[in-house]
């Protein structure tokens, strides 16, 4: 038992670091590819604020896969060109875990993400919050992302935001 | 009157830089405008919607707590405890049915009524709680837009909206009677005027989103109504025509039901900006910081008598599209901060698009006319008691 759980932990943590990786490189099909390949698979970025007082708005909302798929596609080709790059760094931190059944698992992961704007290079907290993810184990025993809510403490954000958080 | 020192060009499309940057105009701003002769969106009704809901928000740096009565009834205080001064309320939202001050235990109703204060037999002769209800801005409200104004000398809600409200009204879905989805709230590394010139105005050349989804652009009018130079844009539905690279085409679908009122645009002086766009209502309550900072909060909203599906698409529509992470104005955001990166240089920012003579000021535009801003301009010139150079 604690052996399954070190293990399950271990690929919980690869999970979330590889969805670090992927932002901090900017590599949107890396990013996707963290994402399960149902169709409900989902992103939502929203501020505690908005969750605590019932608003489901968020500052992304992508509720299935299809939008998850032009996510990539906003980054990688539309906006191309017409913003202030900056570089993050994501540190994520996994706080809690539960078993909801054989094939899923709820995850709680502590975030900071710091911005460095290429223009300025002056580093800044972009926000700190949590994920409040939905893990899907596939039956080669691979780890995906679900669902992934990452809830902002930080309601008044420094700056617009170009990549998933 | 120009103690500030700044000569305005003799050219009504010529703006100089040095408005933008500079902390002593910023000051006189405050004087003249912030606390001067306008009036300030602060909060729609609908995000309070029930009795003892409330909202805080700060109006150039000054507190106020805008809260729904028992009965109903919503009115604007300053979120300051009549005793001390003390900040009343540290949420930015919520429900109450009373207000307590943590300082010397003042407790006010949602009416703003003083109803209780521990040892008050030790206060001033004659002290009477009903001399000490929370104070008030001057406040009015349109179609459940509540305004403040800090003069008293400000003319009427109704005046100062002038030919702005019909366009106001449809954008507030007809009745005004809506329902909060949430917000999206951020600061900008920008003048506030940089803000305001550039979220209303829309220049199509940056928008790379519109040539790679088949955006035609639908036809439109854009005037400026009253002295203060308010924008309004009406236009009947952009469409989506042929083949998108988007794999879920809801996001920009349109499932209203009248094309028509299907794009409305009202940008207020000083700071509002508000929109209607395909399916999403969106009203922005942006406030200046400091002379380089504006903070906005992006409100959205459904309508009531919105059923299930059309309040899920709103929430999906509303967003992705339009706000500081939206697909189509992600880089709005952007040009806000070069806009004012690039005004830390000498000289003026000149508006070409729809200038027909440089000494004249017109009140009818196309919908992508730049010099639309310009009445504000000249209305924002003559508060502030720039003169304009002879040559």
């Amino acid at each position: 038992m604690m052996q399954t759980d070190t293990a399950l932990e271990a690929a919980l943590d690869a999970l979330l670091l590889a969805d670090a990786s992927a932002l901090d490189g900017k590599d949107m099909q890396g990013w996707l590819a963290n994402y399960s390949e149902e169709d409900e698979a989902s992103y939502i970025c929203r501020s505690a604020e908005n969750s605590e007082n019932g608003l489901a708005l968020g500052f992304m909302f992508d509720d299935c896969r299809s939008r998850l798929e032009d996510r990539v596609t906003f980054v990688n080709d539309i906006w191309v060109g017409t913003f202030q790059d900056y570089r993050t760094r994501h540190f994520v931190q996994r706080v809690k875990y539960w078993r909801v059944d054989a094939a899923t698992i709820s995850v709680r992961s502590n975030f900071s993400v710091f911005m460095t704007p290429t223009d300025s290079g002056i580093t800044q907290v972009l926000a700190a919050g949590q994920y409040l993810d939905t893990v899907r184990l596939d039956k080669a025993g691979g780890l995906k992302l679900l669902s992934r809510r990452a809830e902002l403490d930080t309601s008044v954000l420094p700056r617009y935001l170009v990549y998933p958080i | 009157m120009t103690e500030t020192g700044l000569t305005w060009p003799k050219n009504v499309n010529e703006i100089p830089k040095a408005a933008f940057t500079r902390k002593d105009i910023y000051a006189e701003e405050m004087k003249r405008i912030f606390f001067g002769q306008e009036w300030h969106p602060v909060a729609h009704e609908s995000e309070l919607p029930n009795p003892g809901d409330f909202k805080t928000f700060r109006l150039a740096g000054v507190p106020l707590l805008i809260a729904r009565d028992m009965e109903g009834m919503v009115r604007v205080f300053y979120n300051a405890c009549s005793h001390r001064g003390n900040q009343l309320e540290t949420a930015v939202m919520g429900n109450k049915t009373e207000f307590e001050c943590p300082y010397h235990r003042w407790l006010f109703d949602a009416k703003g009524d003083l109803v209780g204060c521990p040892n008050h037999r030790d206060f001033l002769p004659g002290f009477d709680k009903s001399d000490y209800p929370l104070a008030q801005p001057r406040f009015d409200s349109f179609y459940g837009l509540f305004f403040v104004t800090l003069s008293a000398e400000t003319e009427s809600l109704p005046e100062f909206l002038g030919d702005s409200q019909n366009t106001l009204r449809e954008l507030l879905g007809g009745d005004g009677r809506l329902k909060l989805l949430g917000y999206q709230k951020v600061r900008y590394d920008s003048n506030w005027k940089s803000y305001t010139d550039n979220d209303g105005y829309h220049a199509p050349l940056l928008h790379q989103a519109f040539k790679l989804l088949n955006w035609q652009g639908g036809k439109g009018r854009q005037f400026t109504a009253t002295k203060h130079g308010h924008i309004c844009f009406e236009s009947a539905l952009s469409v989506v025509s042929g083949p998108t690279v988007l794999k879920d085409d809801s996001l920009i679908a349109f499932k209203g039901q009248d094309p028509a009122v299907g794009s409305r645009i009202v940008s207020l002086f000083p700071t509002f900006v508000s929109t209607k766009h395909l399916d999403v209502i969106n009203l922005r309550f942006a406030t200046p910081v400091d002379e380089e900072t504006v903070e906005v909060h992006y409100a959205y909203f459904a309508h009531q008598d919105d059923d299930e599906d059309m309040v899920r698409h709103r929430l999906r529509q509303s967003s992705n599209l339009l706000g500081p992470c939206g697909l189509i104005s992600m880089e709005d955001a952007s040009i806000f901060h070069r806009i004012h990166i690039g005004n830390h240089t000498p000289g003026n920012a000149i508006f070409q698009k729809g200038v027909h003579d440089q000494s004249k000021l017109e009140s009818e535009f196309l919908q992508n006319d730049e010099s639309g801003n310009l009445p504000r301009w000249e209305y924002y010139r003559s508060v502030m008691g720039f003169e304009r150079a002879e040559a």
